[in-house]
């Protein structure tokens, strides 16, 4: 092996290493398993297969972010509005104590399933690369749609996929 | 020699990629911490503002935008 060619294995070594985000959850993808405690000591645990069967909205959030503190209390409103058709909403925290956001959650009380995860572990299953990100499951735990960040205007597209896969398209 | 050399060219420019990490985003909460502030003491840094501000008739640029969460 020439020396030009132990240079080109080791720099595609190098950028195999670092193109760790390939593996992100996508569109189209089956969603990872993930078994987590609440946040709230006297809750069960929750866990992703026995969701199976709901079109199911997976967010990570943390008390440090501000647009996930944004969007929370509307998907709190979303909650209310469609868990009669079938939709459930797991907010995965991953404050980390977990006090934080138990804190955040004195102010704004929310009345979905929030999995605490303290460790990022269910966060690296998914390959989370940016906070917010949420995703929008089917109930054939399908990931119909990969929400990053929040901003203006945000909700209605969350929303409009929403009723899209609760019609079962 | 040269393979020699070349060797140790890879083995110092791992040695030095051993220190580096990514802070992955559910992580980023410890960048927000006070601690981590370049400069922890806000009165100190709002008294360095205010003498950089008085000597070079301009203020700003630094700090980043937004909270470190890596969405905006």
């Amino acid at each position: 092996m020439t020396i030009k060619q132990q240079l080109q294995a080791f720099f595609s070594l190098i950028l195999v290493t670092f193109s760790a985000n390939s593996l992100a959850v996508e569109e189209g993808d089956s969603v990872p398993d993930f078994d987590l405690p609440s946040i709230h000591q006297d809750h069960p645990a929750i866990a992703m297969a026995a969701l199976e069967g709901k079109t199911v909205l997976v967010d990570f959030w943390a008390s440090w972010c501000a647009p996930c503190l944004s969007s929370l209390p509307l998907y709190n409103d979303l909650y209310h509005k469609y868990k009669d058709q079938g939709l459930e909403i797991v907010a995965i925290n991953v404050d980390n104590p977990i006090e934080d956001g138990l804190d955040f959650l004195l102010d704004t009380p929310l009345d979905f399933l929030i999995p605490a995860d303290p460790d990022g572990d269910a966060a690296e299953l998914f390959e989370v690369y940016g906070m917010p990100t949420s995703y929008l499951i089917d109930p054939n735990g399908t990931v119909k749609l990969v929400h990053m960040g929040f901003r203006n205007g945000d909700i209605e597209i969350i929303e409009e996929a929403i009723v899209s896969t609760l019609a079962g398209n | 020699m040269q393979t020699v050399r070349i060797f140790g060219l890879l083995v110092t420019i791992l040695s030095l990629l051993s220190s580096c990490t990514e802070v992955r985003a559910w992580e980023r909460g410890y960048l927000a911490k006070d601690e981590m502030a370049w400069e922890s003491d806000s009165l100190e840094s709002a008294l360095n503002d205010h003498i950089f501000f008085s000597k070079e008739a301009s203020s700003g640029g630094n700090s980043a935008a937004g909270g470190g969460c890596g969405c905006n």
